[in-house]
């Protein structure tokens, strides 16, 4: 096996470019190779983990239950497309049955079930009252996987969701505490997405679509409506969060 | 051709444009977005009172003429936007 040395001697090309000032780069063996045990071996770094990479969601079960017909919706192909008509009264529906399916379709990304899944979780919020508590256990599941996608679109939703959720009826913030080990990680993960455009405009926080953003607002959300127990266990998962109300 | 349903109920004398938002044009957009003229109408084709939120009085939820129910937030729900297209009767 010949070393680089005499290579740089045996190809006239590289010694030429050599005396221009080019430097021949060497490659670098991946590590834990026979290649990096030699002795001029260069190692290579680790790769990344991939903590920010948006993952694949796989298939729904809300997609699954949208294409085979069994929700009570109306489908409507008009263009005043923000609402949802719905053939049963939302009173009327079974919350433990309805509602983790609609949260289990915050994972699509593509239209239609990502509007039915936001517009229905809405609806089903903001006029479920005193039926939204019982449901909270049910709802950790599909709240976790939605986040764990970090695909910005998603998580954008998610944490929007999360916000109406402590607000929707009493007592839902103080369920949530026992789950924020579940919940919260992935928003540590992303505390500090802020853009830095020096002092440019960054339109993503006139459409809440900045994810730091976000993130402090659903944090302080879970303090104010948590109850006492809030802050410590928020402070636990995410250490860099500061409280909205002791200081 | 009209309705024996549309022949009983009261018609408008007048109709304008909203200009700017208000709780009146607040009430319209809701009842116009479910296929309603306004109240009088709501009232007479379903025979029922709409459901209010209590605080507000806003609109919570309308049925629609084909049966489907449309529900809508406590808050305001016509942006700056849509005040134009509100119909406002007068009677």
């Amino acid at each position: 096996m010949s070393t680089g040395k005499t290579l740089l001697f045996e190809n006239p090309k590289t010694e030429k470019k050599e005396k221009y000032g080019y430097k021949k780069v060497k490659e670098q063996d991946p590590a834990f190779t026979i290649q990096s045990y030699m002795p001029n071996a260069k190692v290579a770094g680790p790769p990344a983990a991939g903590a920010f990479k948006p993952r694949k969601a796989g298939p729904t079960a809300f997609r699954k239950f949208y294409e085979r017909g069994d929700f009570p919706i109306a489908l409507e192909h008009d263009t005043k497309g923000n609402k949802i008509a719905w053939k049963v009264e939302i009173e009327k529906l079974d919350y433990h049955h309805y509602l983790p399916l609609f949260f289990d379709g915050l994972c699509e990304t593509t239209h239609p079930y990502e509007f039915f899944a936001r517009q229905g979780v809405h609806d089903m919020l903001e006029h479920g009252g005193s039926k939204i508590l019982p449901v909270i256990p049910q709802l950790i599941i599909p709240i976790k996987n939605a986040l764990n996608t970090r695909n910005h679109q998603v998580v954008c939703t998610t944490l929007k969701v999360l916000q109406h959720l402590v607000v929707s009826a009493d007592m839902v913030g103080e369920a949530l505490v026992p789950y924020y080990r579940q919940i919260l990680p992935i928003l540590n993960i992303f505390k500090n997405k802020n853009l830095n455009s020096g002092d440019g405009i960054d339109y993503s926080q006139q459409k809440r679509e900045n994810i730091g953003d976000l993130i402090q607002e659903t944090l302080e959300a879970f303090e104010r409506h948590g109850g006492e127990d809030a802050f410590i266990n928020i402070k636990y998962m995410v250490p860099t969060y500061e409280s909205c109300m002791l200081n | 051709m009209t309705t024996a349903v549309q022949e009983s109920q009261p018609q408008p004398s007048k109709m304008v444009r909203a200009k700017e938002w208000s709780d009146e044009v607040e009430e319209a957009y809701r009842f116009q977005l479910a296929g309603y003229r306004d109240e009088v109408e709501y009232k007479s084709v379903c025979k029922a009172e709409a459901t209010r939120w209590p605080h507000n009085g806003y609109i919570k939820k309308l049925m629609r003429k084909d049966g489907n129910w449309y529900y809508y937030n406590k808050s305001r729900e016509c942006s700056d936007k849509d005040v134009p297209k509100c119909k406002l009767y007068v009677y």
